[in-house]
């Protein structure tokens, strides 16, 4: 029982990284390699905020996220901009050179330290027992809770507002979105500032109940699995596949070996790559066929 | 391509020929001199940088080859270093295996998984591929990673200096020629794989690919050839990689190496071998001259720690600039200086590439 | 165009001078040169021994130096890459000329630039991870260690403490290590020394290098129904280990090695049954050493905070030590020659001195400590007082 919480646990912070991940893709077509960065960057705008200006949690967790959010929209601004037109290597490679620079700087401003913003909201992550003596901390339970309702804010927007509606057309045929008077770049922003947002905010989680260390932005490798298994610009399909990589690492952990664990999302990906590439949910792109 | 204006190519053979111009003999010879002198007057640091530079060419190059030229997105690179160096070692360490053993060993073992990484690419491009070799990377990882846990090389596995016959390859300056050698080779290898055939083949499946397959060219073959290519190429660089460092771990097969070869070809210009050797060195270089320019500020001791920080940035930085400023890298840069000393004075504005 | 051609020649200005710097030319310092991950992954307790080995050594220069010498240290940055801190190595002893070489790097490193060190014969001064070259019967010529971290000895002591203050109740132990060698040697040892010692052993988990999440592992140790957990390896591995065991409920006692945040860590869990031994004492202790480390630390404004420099202090003390004992000029043999006889008094920043001899470049005796949270006294108490392991 212990380990379907964990599982859930665990997919619910690989939905909240792979969201902001299908979201650019989606409107841009752009890979974020970088989203483990954005997912770091937020844990630690969670602890200079905490550190410094408010002491209480929920403050604190609003004006970091903002700041995540600043730094999508800026990284739009000075960076991927400038590769809207290039060619999908040069994209990718401008997202890796995105997230050793991020990293860079993480290091710089906070050093390779290991940091607790707990410590520092003065809170502390309790558990709680839920069914037949399996255990949830209360960070767990944000996590799945948040998951839940950003997909279905992220969930209605799309569908229902204005704004929503146009990522979308803008994603499907941004030619003809600019036709029709869309600003193209604005929605781009857009989408990046989310992705940053909700990316951020599962690193805010994740510091708060893991720890906060440069080497968080591992995470953000698995999410590749992920949504990639879901469909890369599939927001539906991120939650099946961060089920399937979950339970892929848990079952690896526990029955395999634990080395296996870090391999395992890889082997699903591969699998999936080869039967099905576009992943659950995905609209099938052009393949070949030998 | 001949520099010079007013040389006209009179046979065929001088159609075919790599250097034509006298000039383009008079430089070139100079260059060699000047590599061939070089080990006998520089320090001992800049030796092991020019051999690290010529080590990374071969692999640079095989990248190049398969990205560049064939337009395969491959961000595997580590996984085939790690397959070279890992069968050096596990020959080495298990059967006490000579060089002419493991060099042909890893490039064999290198061909089989450059046919693995590239079955994908029969079905995927662009970043279905490029995630897929990620995948395939992180595998290799995993399974050099159990061979050490396994077999109890927890620290990583010593090899020993290699030897022909009774010499052994130990003295830097050996190793200098060695891999000069080694570098000049694949160079040569590169330049005419890319004037003959597989070459053609490969730019046409890069632009064009259903087209290519209209005229005739087999695609499924040439995508596989050129993983295989780029797979040898890069075992073999594994192997002599793993016995010039005598060391063997799978710490230093990250995902970080990959980015630098792939940076060398981006940095470097993609899709030109001069774009390969420029990008090489500026990648491998940087580093360093960061650090010199480091030393010669004469930073406070208390802020040299931040300046490790900004080094450490500074390699992603550097990578942006030039995404955003000159896609198309060094080779274009180079291209523009070369341009404007070949017409001046007459300044025009040249055609792109 | 005029942008782009800008951009060109300011490149090439700024690799130029990495052709041109001139190599350290003056002879008159004694010269130190340091290979230190201080960034990079696995470079958290790394990082700290810059920042102590700056503030010592600026003290002693300011003051005269050593033998009228002042001291200059280099110090670079090996990102904990093992080709980076090859190179720095091989630049420290051909062109600057170093006497003696310092490495503070993951086990990673260790190989390519003890291959430097012998080849050039200069000797080697660890202060990270302690390699298994340093230890008697045969040490090294060329490798010398000061810092903690020495297998076999500390789970010598671990294991006898654990069984020690379990007297009385039920012991089963759970044994977590980290997937890289030393850690996992480590365990691998203390599960055989249990097990010598009739200790019922019912997990052993080996957690891969970067793991995010440690609750699973947590889970397996729970369920075996462990009462104590003995964990070596990173700090992050240990405490995050530690939290997700509390996170799922289970009330036993852990015992972790004690790295440079065990201090600070401890005040921030408050947990009267986490437990940490190392052979390095607290601040609490408030030495005259450890004032003057705080003293140093406020006053030269270190990145790092003060609770985090002891073993790089420690390390300094190390080197002033051994270059009083070599006489001018300075040569590595000279160097090698005063290390052989080491013998430094660690001012209670150790349980006792560290004596180095020609077999024996670890110690020849290492002295460990226990400490816990006492929530009655609100503050950090002695577990196990100094106990000597002798290292033969």
């Amino acid at each position: 029982m212990q380990i379907i919480v964990n599982t859930v646990v665990l997919a619910s912070l690989y939905s909240l990284i792979g969201c902001g991940f299908v979201l650019i893709y989606r409107a841009s077509r752009v890979v974020n390699l970088a989203q483990g960065e954005l997912m770091a960057m937020g844990g630690y705008f969670l602890f200079t905020v905490a550190m410094g200006l408010f002491k209480d949690p929920v403050p604190s967790f609003f004006v970091a996220s903002i700041f995540s959010m600043a730094l999508g929209f800026m990284i739009y601004l000075f960076l991927m901009r400038f590769m809207a037109g290039e060619s999908v290597f040069a994209a990718i490679l401008a997202t890796i050179a995105l997230g050793i620079l991020l990293r860079g700087l993480i290091t710089l401003i906070w050093t390779s330290q290991l940091w607790h913003p707990l410590e520092k909201m003065g809170i502390t992550n309790g558990s709680h027992t839920l069914i037949k003596d399996a255990v949830i901390s209360t960070f767990g339970i944000v996590t799945v809770l948040s998951a839940f309702l950003i997909y279905v804010a992220l969930f209605l927007c799309l569908k229902f507002t204005r704004w929503g509606l146009r990522m979308q057309a803008v994603g499907e045929n941004p030619l003809l979105a600019s036709r029709r008077g869309i600003k193209l770049h604005n929605y781009y922003a857009l989408s990046w500032g989310v992705a940053a947002f909700t990316g951020g905010f599962a690193g805010m989680i994740q510091s708060c109940d893991s720890i906060l260390e440069p080497g968080m932005v591992a995470i953000g490798l698995k999410t590749f699995p992920v949504v990639l298994v879901g469909g890369l610009d599939s927001l539906i399909g991120v939650i099946p596949g961060a089920f399937i990589v979950a339970i892929a690492e848990v079952i690896a952990i526990n029955y395999i070996s634990p080395q296996a664990s870090e391999a395992a999302p890889f082997i699903v990906l591969l699998a999936m790559l080869l039967i099905r590439p576009w992943g659950l949910f995905g609209t099938k792109e052009e393949l070949e066929r030998v | 391509m001949p520099f010079a204006s007013g040389h006209f190519r009179t046979s065929y053979r001088a159609d075919l020929s790599l250097v034509e111009t006298r000039t383009g003999w008079g430089f070139l010879t100079i260059l060699m001199i000047g590599l061939v002198a070089f080990p006998f007057f520089a320090s001992p640091f800049l030796l092991d940088l020019a051999s690290q530079v010529y080590l990374s060419l071969i692999g640079a190059l095989a990248l190049m080859l398969l990205t560049g030229f064939a337009g395969q997105i491959s961000l595997g690179h580590a996984g085939f270093i790690a397959v070279g160096a890992y069968v050096t070692a596990i020959l080495f360490k298990e059967l006490n295996a000579p060089i002419w053993v493991t060099l042909p060993a890893s490039g064999l073992v290198g061909a089989v998984l450059g046919v693995i990484f590239g079955l994908p690419s029969l079905r995927l491009k662009g970043v279905y591929l490029a995630l897929s070799t990620l995948a395939m990377h992180f595998i290799v990882t995993y399974m050099g990673a159990e061979y050490e846990t396994r077999r109890g090389f927890a620290t990583g596995i010593v090899i020993k200096p290699p030897s022909i016959g009774p010499f052994y390859i130990r003295d830097p300056l050996v190793w200098y020629f060695l891999l000069f050698f080694a570098a000049f080779v694949a160079l040569l290898f590169s330049v005419n794989l890319v004037r003959s055939r597989s070459g053609r083949a490969w730019v046409a499946i890069r632009d064009r690919e259903v087209v290519a397959e209209a005229i005739g060219v087999k695609v499924p073959f040439y995508k596989l050839s050129a993983f295989v290519t780029g797979a040898v190429m890069t075992s073999i660089s594994g192997c002599l990689f793993a016995y010039y460092r005598g060391f063997v771990s799978v710490e230093a097969y990250s995902l970080f190496l990959t980015i630098q070869y792939v940076a060398m070809i981006i940095i470097g210009g993609l899709g030109t071998i001069l774009g390969a050797v420029l990008g090489t060195i500026f990648v491998v270089l940087l580093p360093y001259a960061i650090d010199g320019v480091g030393r010669a500020l004469e930073v406070p001791d208390r802020l040299t720690t931040y300046m490790f920080a900004i080094q450490y940035a500074s390699f992603g930085l550097v990578m942006i600039i030039f995404l955003v400023v000159e896609p198309g890298g060094l080779v274009a840069i180079w291209n523009r200086i070369r341009n404007y000393f070949i017409l001046w004075p007459f300044r025009r504005r040249t055609l792109r590439g | 165009m005029l942008r782009k051609g800008l951009f060109a020649m300011v490149l090439s200005v700024v690799i130029m001078p990495m052709f041109f710097t001139p190599a350290f030319a003056a002879p008159e310092p004694y010269l130190v040169g340091a290979s230190i991950s201080v960034t990079g992954p696995g470079s958290e307790p790394l990082a700290p021994i810059k920042d102590a080995l700056d503030i010592y050594f600026k003290e002693v220069n300011a003051k005269g130096g050593i033998n009228g010498h002042p001291v200059k240290l280099l110090i670079e940055d090996s990102m904990n890459e093992p080709s980076r801190a090859a190179t720095q190595a091989r630049q420290l002893v051909t062109q600057n000329k170093v006497s003696l070489l310092i490495l503070g790097g993951l086990s990673s490193l260790y190989a390519p630039v003890v291959q430097i060190a012998e080849q050039y014969n200069v000797p080697l001064l660890f202060l990270g991870v302690c390699p298994p070259e340093v230890y008697p019967p045969k040490a090294d010529a060329n490798q010398f260690c000061s810092t903690a971290f020495g297998i076999k000895f500390d789970s010598s002591f671990a294991v006898p403490f654990i069984h020690e203050q379990s007297k009385g109740s039920s012991l089963k132990l759970a044994l977590e290590a980290m997937n890289v060698p030393l850690s996992r040697n480590e365990i691998d040892w203390a599960e055989q020394l249990a097990k010598g010692m009739g200790i019922e052993v019912v997990d052993k988990e080996v957690t891969p290098p970067p793991t995010a999440d440690f609750t699973p592992f947590a889970t397996k140790m729970k369920s075996s129904g462990a009462t104590w957990a003995y964990s070596y390896g990173p700090w992050g591995m240990e405490v995050r280990t530690f939290e997700a065991l509390r996170k799922l409920g289970w009330k036993g006692k852990y015992l972790a090695y004690g790295h440079i945040q065990a201090e600070d860590e401890l005040k921030r869990l408050k947990d009267d049954d986490f437990y940490v031994y190392g052979t390095n004492a607290f601040f609490a202790d408030n030495t005259q050493a450890h004032q003057r480390i705080k003293a140093m630390s406020e006053k030269e404004k270190t990145v790092y905070p003060y609770t985090q420099l002891t073993d790089g202090w420690i390390g300094a003390t190390v080197i002033e030590e051994i270059l009083k004992k070599v006489s001018w000029p300075a040569t590595p043999d000279k160097v090698r020659e005063s290390m052989n006889q080491l013998k430094v008094d660690t001012q209670g920043l150790k349980g006792g001195p560290i004596v180095w001899t020609k077999t024996n470049h670890y110690r020849t005796t290492g002295y460990y400590r226990a400490y816990k949270w006492d929530s009655k006294k609100n503050g950090i108490v002695i577990a196990k007082d100094w106990t000597a392991i002798e290292v033969k």
